[in-house]
């Protein structure tokens, strides 16, 4: 990260104890009756906003972050640039965390069933009740649990061994097969990890690594690094083999559309072919030769040629990447397909270069179905007398078909221990309130040797009597008569830390201080052993690398259910934020959508919108029909994670739950649930649905606006960004014409000079936007919701096109074709307020509430606007968002999540970006108090601090040093529309790099 | 001042009224108590102003998301309403003024009426622009005043310029209405008995008729419409720069301002048609507008018309010829698109319709002209409609097009507002003369003793 | 009671009639001559001979301090808390010419307004001691002032002149 941020950790972040949380706690108190501090606690400046490092919980890659708090309420999240897998990067789920903090759906007390009925409870009563039954059920205790920390999940295993039972751990998506190929291939039982940044050539079939895939942030930033024109100099082609392109697949370069179920048999031919030229595979050569390509590309549905000449290119542009198969490739024959990709690796020799498998005794086992199905079958026989779940909600992440709420009924007595009341949570006799992941302790160790520290940011919310579930879980513990060690679940994870302290650079250091640091930078890392290359292992069970079978007939679609980008598994549904974020493959907010390629449609007669009934032998969901020209004519596909039941108000009944078309199946060896199994088919209800989107069209229908430009090739001789010298009517009042210089830096314009407006006295503030790097991950539309109080507007709203998100990611389609394997086009423009020199927007507002300031910012003064939205429709880019009701009113305490240095908006207000104004206040104050001027890098917004690809960069551009500044030099900037209609705006996009020649759009 | 001795070549434009005195007796007695039909009619409009307030409040209260407006399209059936009155507005002045100075002798029976409906459909108008803001209760804040921020309007804004040309040209008509309507009060006071007379006394300003007043009157109405006739065509010009000064393709066209006028006589010419020929019926006037009015005004009409069409047309093509992208598909889609039967309908009833009448038998037929007035109002109510939702569904970007569906809510204040024009028009027809008495006479034969020898008593 | 200024009205069905009895009137010399009739006859105007209106005077100035008070009103506003939109000038006049034009024809308009106000001596709401309600509908008057001798050969004439009417005024309106 740039050395602005380096030396914000170093001011804002600092590590604090148990003492400080409870202060800061208090003085939250103190803020929501609105009582000025009489003694300000420590830490606590009004208006000063501290920041504590702290891990992200909402999915298993735990990446590091930030958190902004101000008066003791956190207010936003951060990436932490220490972290080394995130490194500065948030996903949209990880800004949304803070809306699981505050959600209004939280449990607020303890609940008890009673004839059917939740009750609140005291905790003392709860607790009371709940160890009675836990003594009563010594012997036949069950704990089922989602990924946690290390530290939590050996709590949680005291507790099992404590009270005589078991801990099974269980998450809806599953990486066991890939662990189970990697203990098989190379006899290492621990998940890979991948080097995407040194890739030379990246092969994905089908793994979604951009989104849901093990470490979706840390995979983005090294792939940008990989395949984006600027970094490393060379551009790594990425090609996606797979049947539907997910945001991961619509980044690629190229696209092999293989038949759903060839991806081992692929994998194999491509390693067979670099096997015959000079690849050692080991104890594989024998079965490499069953898989020649030719007949292989029969059964994948490819030309033989592109497999043989992918196979080449994979393995002389070295070091190539092979990984996946996600999802798509949870087939029958999953852990065979981990394999194939594996031995692929290996044959290119790429294992030890961009595949790693660490040793390491701290990972925790995997999480397949297959233990949770035995303790299905346990339950069902009533050999379980207390079930305690926490942090899992098979009751909606399993297929109906898998009966777990009769299995459930089964057990003696139900415990959950969760933050909202979810689908599992409501089956439960009693319900324990959890507190949030940013209000408690606990450890992560996302990878050996990295381990990172969660602490409590804030005092508990005070709406919801929440308790940490680590001193829950202690506590029974200790109850039952286990050595715990610790009266409290931080003392626990000290206790557990003074081993990584141990094995840490600081052991040197007393706890104490190595504790304080480890709090303040939220991440240590340990020396792991270097593991020596392993050679490739024979299988020890027998696998079949061939075609699984599917359920339904041939002639069905097969059915993809692949994770949500912005649900996941469905945990984060209950988000008003990701529930409007439009899905970045689809841009549809709120409800489900089914994908079906365009041509399939008009066979089946089916337009977009029109309601079909999804119907496979196992379950049937009525859904709208979304046309995706991304998508093989024989798949179609379906989140995950839309379709809650009982979630919460933001959750319940938006969208379809795909799991309930899915069999309850166990892959074998690897004990996965599998996803990609049965054939369905759609029949239409003769009902349609207006798509709740944001996509007006996704041709750019000659306009030109997102660019691109073949690798090598020159942008253009003598391409100015398209501007040349204009003459402007600036002298005499608007009648005489003025030469000007349209270069991003050319404001205010001559005849425009006049008092405050002195080019040499303020800076422009300018923005650069990488189109090669940029993926449409969308996690800057949340960041920018999260600093900005973007509101929500709900799904009725978007449909009717009102969504209010300052950044628009579009979307076009150059170039797909999902009938043979060949290059792919897909651009993504992040479209935000432009800052144009000549604002269309500004001249039009009959009340100045729109207009430029010295520094070059197009401002919008809220409080003077009327909402005549002129200035809507006056801008070129569409860019401006308007209060079409008081969106901003939330239910308590949702509304704790405002920034409370940006102004909440009332009704009938028209806003738009701001280039987040108040961060470069901030940073000008700042450098006002040390006696210096903003350096380049002080001032960042927040989608440019979120951003997983490093695509924006923002600054001073009358800087000439500035990072923007020199990227507006670049041969690939251009500016949207300025040429047409001469706005001169303030954000230089770059042109996305292609390695094919540009058939529209380029220029 | 024209009168009797300068008609065209001595031809009667009023055969049917026999002397000054009738003039009195028949104008006059459209004052006296209304009758039920009368009442029915008040009923009915007070209804629609009823259904418009409602509509309002409700808005108001809930925000104006109640209406379909949506990103892209943020000015819909209320700015299409508002230019749409605006347009009928400008037949009134028109009539009363450039006419006047050009001698029109067929204006005399009409222009009252007309007068009267361009004031009234000002204060429709004007009220559009309230209902369409985001937060009408800091609506003033276009109004230059010196507020506490000190900050004033942004005079570089066309919606200031829309204040200035609104508020003056209500201001300008007003007056002349209420200038020409003085001796013709005189004259109701002359024969009014009673509160009636108190009223008119009042109104009148104690006018009599005098040499002197009449002289200053008659030069000063000069004056007036001297400076109406600009004001009547810079009006409508302001409001076509409300989109010919965006960047809007569809909206920025030099054409826009010529186009509008020429679009809002078609329409202000329709509208006094459709008005005139119930009044004519109702206070049975066929004396008064005669076949020979209507016949005028729907030559009117015709050559209105076919500048719009012309306009049109040379729209599609400039669009074609610019050879910009945005712009030629734009106009494709305006044709083809989401919006196409709106294209068409003001096609049709603008463009199409209106060729009916070269024919004299349809000018010369009441019935036809009213028909045909009823389709030019719908037509050019479509035209702004078009004009307005077609281009901003389909800008620039094209990934942020969109639709607009116009709400129940925006639907109830357009009809309400019908209501509430037609309720003042109505009050009007019973409380000031309809149509110009004094004025009237100067295209009459003034009573000449002579003739009066020859022809018998009068 | 000699030496008082009287007056008379006759009233006239015929327009000939009531320009026959201005012209006898003027030939004698007779009095001051003040006319009513339904409509502004030119006829009876010229034969009365008024100058031109002062009212176009008011006409005039309103009008150029309109244009004075747009100007002005622009210029300071865009100066006093000079702002940038759109990257135009600060006086971009172009857009103020539409203000100026707006204020010049409503200054105008109004001035002349209040002009003809003041020339036409209305409102007025004195009721007139000799007036006949027929003026507004068809009937032409005429009506002398002067010294009873004055109005008793003014009465001869217009009776010559075939009034249909004659009323007598005691007090001797004055009627400009």
């Amino acid at each position: 990260m740039s050395e602005g941020l380096k030396r914000r950790d170093f001011l804002k972040v600092l590590g604090v104890g148990g003492a400080g949380a409870s202060l800061v706690g208090c003085s939250t108190e103190k803020v929501e009756r609105l009582i000025p501090y009489v003694v300000p606690p420590e830490e606590i400046t009004p208006g000063i906003a501290t920041w504590y490092a702290s891990t992200c919980g909402e999915c298993a890659a735990g990446c590091g972050i930030w958190v902004r708090t101000r008066e003791g309420r956190a207010v936003k999240l951060e990436g932490n640039p220490n972290h080394p897998l995130s490194r500065g990067a948030l996903c949209s789920r990880g800004h949304a965390s803070l809306q699981g903090l505050y959600n209004p759906d939280r449990i607020t007390a303890p609940l008890l069933k009673e004839n059917g009925e939740f009750r609140e409870v005291g905790w003392d009563e709860a607790l009371e009740l709940l160890e009675q039954q836990a003594a009563q059920a010594r012997g036949r205790f069950l704990l089922l649990s989602g990924k946690t920390g290390p530290s939590l999940a050996a709590a949680q295993e005291l507790l099992a061994a404590a009270a005589g039972g078991r801990r099974v751990e269980y998450e809806a998506l599953s990486e066991a097969p890939l662990r189970e190929a990697a203990r098989i291939a190379f006899g290492t039982d621990v998940v890979p990890t991948f080097d995407f940044a040194s890739a030379g050539f990246i092969l994905s079939f089908g793994a979604d690594f951009m989104e849901t895939w093990l470490s979706p942030v840390e995979y983005q930033r090294g792939f940008s690094h990989a395949n984006a024109q600027d970094e490393g100099g060379g551009k790594a082609p990425f090609v996606f083999l797979g049947s539907r392109l997910s945001l991961t697949g619509q980044n690629a370069d190229e696209w092999v559309p293989i038949r759903p179920g060839s991806e081992a048999a692929v994998a194999l031919a491509l390693a067979n072919v670099i096997a015959r030229e000079g690849g050692d595979a080991g104890p594989y050569q024998s079965l490499l030769q069953a898989y020649d390509p030719t007949s292989v590309a029969a059964q994948a549905g490819v030309p033989e040629s592109s497999l043989v000449e992918l196979a080449r290119r994979f393995m002389s542009s070295g070091p190539g990447l092979a990984v996946g198969p996600g999802v798509q490739g949870q087939h029958r024959h999953a852990t065979a397909a981990n394999l194939a990709v594996l031995v692929l690796n290996a044959v290119a020799g790429s294992v030890g270069r961009t595949v790693h498998l660490t040793r390491s005794d701290l990972t925790a086992p995997s999480a397949p179905f297959a233990n949770l199905q035995a303790s299905m079958n346990a339950m069902q026989a009533g050999e379980v007398g207390l079930v305690m779940v926490h942090g899992t909600n098979p009751a909606y992440s399993l297929p109906t078909s898998s009966g777990f709420q009769a299995a459930f009924a089964g057990a003696g007595f139900r415990v959950a221990l969760a933050q909202a009341l979810d689908e599992t949570a409501s089956l439960a006799d009693l319900v324990l309130p959890e507190s949030h992941p940013l209000e408690c302790w606990g450890d992560s160790n996302p990878r050996p040797g990295v381990w990172a520290l969660q602490q409590p940011v804030m005092q508990p919310v005070p709406h919801f009597q929440s308790r940490p579930a680590g001193d829950v879980i202690l506590g029974l513990a200790a109850q039952l008569g286990a050595t715990t060690g610790a009266d409290n679940f931080r003392g626990f994870v000290q206790g557990r830390w003074s081993q990584v302290h141990a094995a840490s650079s600081r052991s040197g250091e007393a706890f104490d201080a190595f504790w304080r640091e480890a709090l303040r930078s939220g991440v240590v890392e340990t020396s792991t052993p270097v593991a020596a290359v392993p050679a490739l292992r024979a299988p020890d069970v027998a696998l079949s690398f061939d075609p699984p079978a599917f359920d339904g007939d041939e002639s069905g679609l097969h059915l993809v259910v692949y994770p949500s980008p912005r649900f996941g598994d469905g945990r984060s549904a209950n988000r008003p934020w990701l529930q409007e974020l439009p899905d970045p493959v689809s841009k549809i907010a709120w409800h489900s959508w089914v994908e079906v390629h365009p041509e399939t449609g008009a066979e089946l007669g089916l337009r977009e919108g029109d309601m079909v009934q999804v119907r496979s032998a196992h379950g049937e969901v009525e859904v709208p029909v979304w046309l995706y020209p991304g998508i093989r004519r024989d798949t179609v596909a379906l989140s995950m994670g839309s379709g809650h039941e009982d979630y919460g108000r933001y959750a319940d009944g938006q969208g379809v739950n795909a799991m309930t078309l899915l069999p309850t199946e166990v892959e074998r060896p690897s004990g996965a649930l599998v996803h990609m199994a049965t054939r369905v088919t759609l029949e239409p209800t003769g009902s349609r649905l207006r798509l709740a989107t944001i996509e007006g069209s996704s041709d750019q229908s000659n306009r030109n606006v997102s660019q691109a430009v073949q690798a090598g090739v020159a942008a253009v001789a003598g391409y100015d960004g398209g501007h040349g010298t204009l003459q402007e009517l600036q002298g005499a009042g608007g009648f005489a014409p003025v030469p000007t210089d349209g270069s991003p830096t050319a404001f205010p314009l001559p005849g425009a000079r006049h008092g405050e407006y002195d080019p040499e006295a303020h800076p422009r503030w300018a923005m650069a936007i990488d189109l090669d790097k940029c993926t449409g991950c969308s996690a800057c539309i949340t960041a920018c919701q999260s600093e900005n109080n973007v509101p929500v507007v709900g799904e009725a709203n978007v449909r009717m096109g009102r969504d209010m998100g300052w950044i628009r990611l579009e979307r076009f389609y150059d170039h797909v074709d999902a009938s043979a394997p060949g290059y792919l086009d897909i651009r993504h423009l992040p479209m935000l307020c432009q800052h144009c020199g000549n604002a269309p927007c500004e001249p039009v507002c009959p009340v100045y509430a729109a207009y430029h300031t010295p520094e070059g910012l197009n401002a919008q003064v809220y409080n003077r606007c009327v909402g005549t939205r002129y200035c809507a429709n006056n801008c070129p880019y569409k860019v401006r968002v308007f209060n079409w009701h008081r969106f901003t009113e939330v239910p308590e305490p949702l509304n704790w999540q405002y920034n409370p240095d940006v102004t909440v908006r009332s009704e009938g207000v028209m806003e738009k970006c701001s280039f987040c104004v108040q961060r470069i206040r901030e940073a000008q104050n700042r450098a006002v108090l040390e006696g210096r001027g903003v350096r380049d890098g002080d001032v960042v917004p927040a989608c440019q601090q979120s951003c997983p690809a490093e695509a924006i960069v923002f600054g001073n551009i009358r800087d000439p040093q500035s990072r923007v500044a020199q990227l507006s030099e670049s041969e690939r900037t251009y500016r949207v529309l300025d040429d047409l209609i001469n706005t001169q705006p303030a954000v230089n996009y770059l042109k996305k790099v292609t390695l094919h020649p540009v058939e529209s759009g380029g220029h | 001042m024209a009168t009797a001795t300068e008609q065209e070549g001595g031809v009667q434009t009023h055969p049917d009224v026999e002397s000054y005195g009738a003039v009195n007796r028949d104008i006059l007695k459209m004052l006296a108590a209304p009758d039920k039909g009368w009442w029915i009619c008040l009923g009915l409009a007070a209804a629609g102003v009823g259904l418009f307030f409602t509509s309002w409040i409700y808005q108001i209260v809930r925000g104006i998301g109640v209406s379909g407006l949506t990103s892209p399209v943020g000015w819909g059936v209320y700015i299409t309403t508002f230019v749409f009155w605006v347009g009928i507005a400008h037949s009134g002045t028109l009539i009363s003024a450039i006419l006047f100075l050009f001698r029109a002798p067929w204006r005399q029976s009409i222009y009252r009426t007309a007068e009267a409906m361009t004031v009234f459909a000002v204060m429709t108008a004007g009220l559009f622009p309230l209902i369409h803001v985001g937060r009408v209760w800091y609506a003033y804040w276009l109004i230059p005043y010196p507020n506490e921020r000190m900050l004033w309007p942004n005079f570089r804004s066309p919606l200031v310029w829309d204040v200035f040309a609104v508020t003056t040209y209500f201001t300008v008509s007003s007056l002349f209405f209420l200038l020409g309507t003085i001796p013709d009060l005189a004259a109701a006071r002359d024969q009014a008995k009673g509160l009636r007379k108190k009223f008119y006394t009042l109104l009148s300003f104690g006018f009599r008729g005098t040499d002197r007043e009449w002289h200053h009157f008659s030069k000063a109405y000069i004056y007036l419409a001297a400076l109406a006739t600009p004001l009547v065509l810079s009006v409508h010009s302001v409001v076509s720069w409300d989109f010919a000064m965006s960047i809007v393709p569809g909206w920025h066209a030099t054409v826009f301002a010529p186009y509008f006028v020429a679009g809002a006589i078609f329409s202000g010419v329709a509208m006094v048609i459709t008005l005139s020929v119930p009044i004519r019926k109702f206070f049975r006037l066929e004396a008064y507008l005669t076949i020979r009015h209507f016949d005028a005004m729907a030559k009117l009409c015709l050559l209105t018309s076919l500048i719009v069409l012309y306009a049109y047309l040379i729209e599609f093509f400039m669009a074609w010829y610019s050879g910009e992208p945005p712009e030629q598909q734009m106009f494709w889609n305006r044709l083809f698109g989401s919006y196409w039967w709106a294209t068409w309908t003001m096609l049709v009833c603008n463009g199409i319709v209106p060729i009916l009448l070269w024919f004299k038998r349809v000018r010369h037929s009441i019935a036809a002209l009213f028909v045909i007035s009823i389709f030019i109002n719908i037509g050019m109510w479509f035209e702004r409609f078009v004009i307005i939702v077609t281009s901003l569904s389909h800008e620039y970007m094209p990934f942020a097009w969109g639709v607009y569906r116009p709400s129940i809510v925006e639907m109830g204040i357009m009809v309400g507002s019908f209501g509430w024009f037609a309720f003042w028009f109505i009050l009007f027809t019973r409380l000031l003369p309809p149509v110009a008495i004094s004025e009237l006479k100067e295209v009459l034969p003034p009573p000449m003793r002579k003739r009066a020898q020859q022809g018998g008593a009068s | 009671m000699s030496g008082a200024q009287r007056g008379i009205l006759a009233s006239f069905d015929h327009l000939d009639a009531t320009l026959e009895a201005i012209k006898a009137l003027q030939k004698g010399k007779v009095g001051e001559i003040t006319t009513f009739s339904p409509l502004p006859e030119h006829h009876i105007e010229h034969a009365l001979g008024h100058g031109p209106s002062p009212v176009r005077v008011f006409t005039l100035v309103g009008g150029l301090t309109g244009a004075a008070t747009g100007l002005a009103f622009t210029a300071w506003t865009a100066m006093d808390w000079p702002l940038i939109v759109g990257g135009k000038p600060i006086l971009s006049v172009p857009a103020f010419i539409i203000i100026i034009f707006e204020m010049t024809i409503l200054f105008g308009v109004l001035s002349t307004v209040i002009g003809l106000f003041i020339n036409m001596r209305i409102p007025r709401l004195r009721p007139l001691v000799v007036y006949d309600p027929l003026f507004s509908a068809g009937r032409f008057g005429v009506y002398v002032k002067g010294s009873p001798e004055v109005v008793q050969e003014a009465s001869r004439i217009l009776q010559a002149a075939g009034a249909s009417e004659l009323q007598e005024d005691e007090e001797g309106t004055a009627h400009d």
